[in-house]
């Protein structure tokens, strides 16, 4: 007996792993793990790398983007051309500056006209899998944040907290699709459900094939959710198609917030109980 | 056994790869997709440290994963996991020699995460129509590890050379 499991320790343990990976997904999938320790250690570790790697990812953006509109000029004179690099560089440090402040502002103005206390949030990393449109924030428990909220800018939603640590926060996108958020057709005021999708990208579901719909009708938040306050903008209607068959029609949406191109987020609690999932 | 300096090192590696993943990897040019590095590692672990040690390594990596990233724990730790355990039982078959038969592998694994994924998903989150969509991001995550895995597997060889380098002297 001993020497069988000596033998085969390996796929032994690596059976007990898949087990343990079932028990874990069983218990969160119930909602059963709260405050797992693991995971406040390792968003603890990873904040300031993940701050500082983003910053870098940041720069480089901001680098590629300015080396591009540099790409235009012939290169014949190489002196010249190196020092306007030079001062792009420092003028793109200033730009980017500038930008931040006026989008900080921006929130600013912004979170005044939101009920309750919003919390300013930066992003400090994105989803490290293909199949989750996440991201983590700067502030977490500590800050006031808890999971439920809705995260938005002042160009409309970019999803809601589903996890928390104490300097740290998990956003669900509105582009993944395990995401769903209650709107409203700002025209006709027919009601669905705003998800991702990864076939598609965005879409809206469960409106009737009877509904008014039609190509660029904005959607707003219904409020009813708890999540995010009435009347924020979440998407533009980009596609419909009615099938054949089926109860529903197929509606593709735009979202507002192109999340990639946000770096600071409001995190609101909604009109209702912010902690309502 | 694992070394204690070996550990250290895909312990390092690990958590340089994930903070790649959720950052800087997302400047690369290659679409929605983002290189999954760390599905590599597995494939390392399972061909060339089958060890208790490197099966729960390949767990935590997974977990680590579904820390920063996943809405639900438990859904990458069970997929790295079955990754270890599929290279680990198909190594005794296969000689791994050259960079084809390295990617060929991690094509393999690739495939058999993303179906793992599927599976869980379906069943514990049951999304709907979610199935429809995934292929296309198996096949391309798979083809970008694939690409990507020799590369890869030659720096972790580098270090593990090192690393031993290092710890003969004491010995």
């Amino acid at each position: 007996m001993f020497a069988f499991l000596h033998r085969n320790q390996v796929p032994l343990s690596s059976f007990c792993c898949l087990l343990l990976s079932l028990y874990i997904l069983a218990a969160a999938a119930r909602g059963q793990i709260r405050d797992e320790p693991l995971s406040a250690f390792l968003m603890w570790v990873m904040r300031p790398l993940q701050i500082a790697s983003q910053g870098t990812a940041n720069w480089l953006k901001g680098f590629q983007e300015n080396y591009d509109t540099l790409a235009g000029f012939k290169s014949e004179n190489e002196k010249l051309r190196k020092r306007i690099q030079a001062l792009e560089i420092e003028r793109q440090k200033l730009l980017e500056a500038a930008a931040t402040n006026r989008q900080l502002k921006e929130l600013l103005d912004f979170r005044g006209s939101l009920s309750g206390t919003p919390v300013i949030a930066s992003i400090i990393a994105n989803s490290a899998s293909n199949w989750f449109q996440s991201c983590v924030l700067d502030k977490g428990s500590s800050d006031g944040i808890r999971k439920g909220m809705g995260v938005v800018t002042p160009l409309g939603v970019v999803g809601q907290v589903v996890s928390v640590t104490a300097r740290t926060a998990k956003v669900l996108l509105l582009t993944d699709p395990n995401s769903g958020i209650d709107v409203l057709v700002q025209r006709t005021r027919s009601r669905g459900i705003v998800s991702g999708s990864l076939e598609t990208g965005t879409i809206l579901k469960y409106v009737k094939r009877s509904e008014d719909i039609q190509e660029g009708d904005r959607l707003i938040t219904s409020g009813t959710d708890g999540v995010f306050p009435k009347g924020m903008i979440v998407g533009t209607v980009i596609k419909v198609r009615k099938q054949h068959l089926g109860l529903f029609q197929f509606v593709e949406v735009l979202p507002a917030v192109q999340s990639a191109r946000v770096e600071e987020v409001l995190v609101v609690a909604g009109d209702s109980d912010g902690t309502k999932n | 056994m694992f070394p204690m300096r070996l550990f250290l090192l895909f312990f390092l590696v690990g958590i340089f790869l994930l903070l790649l993943q959720s950052t800087l990897f997302h400047l690369l040019p290659i679409g929605p997709v983002v290189p999954d590095l760390i599905l590599v590692l597995c494939v390392y672990l399972g061909l060339y440290h089958p060890s208790v040690g490197a099966a729960l390594g390949s767990f935590l990596l997974g977990y680590s994963i579904d820390i920063v990233s996943s809405p639900i724990l438990g859904l990458n730790a069970f997929a790295m996991s079955l990754v270890f355990l599929s290279v680990y039982l198909s190594s005794r078959a296969i000689w791994i020699q050259n960079p084809i038969v390295t990617s060929l592998v991690v094509l393999l694994a690739a495939l058999v995460k993303g179906a793992a994924l599927v599976l869980v998903w379906a069943i514990f989150l049951s999304v709907e129509g979610f199935w429809i969509g995934a292929a296309r991001y198996i096949i391309m995550e798979a083809l970008v590890a694939a690409v990507l895995a020799p590369m890869v597997f030659a720096l972790l060889r580098r270090g593990q050379d090192y690393v031993e380098r290092l710890r003969a002297p004491a010995q």
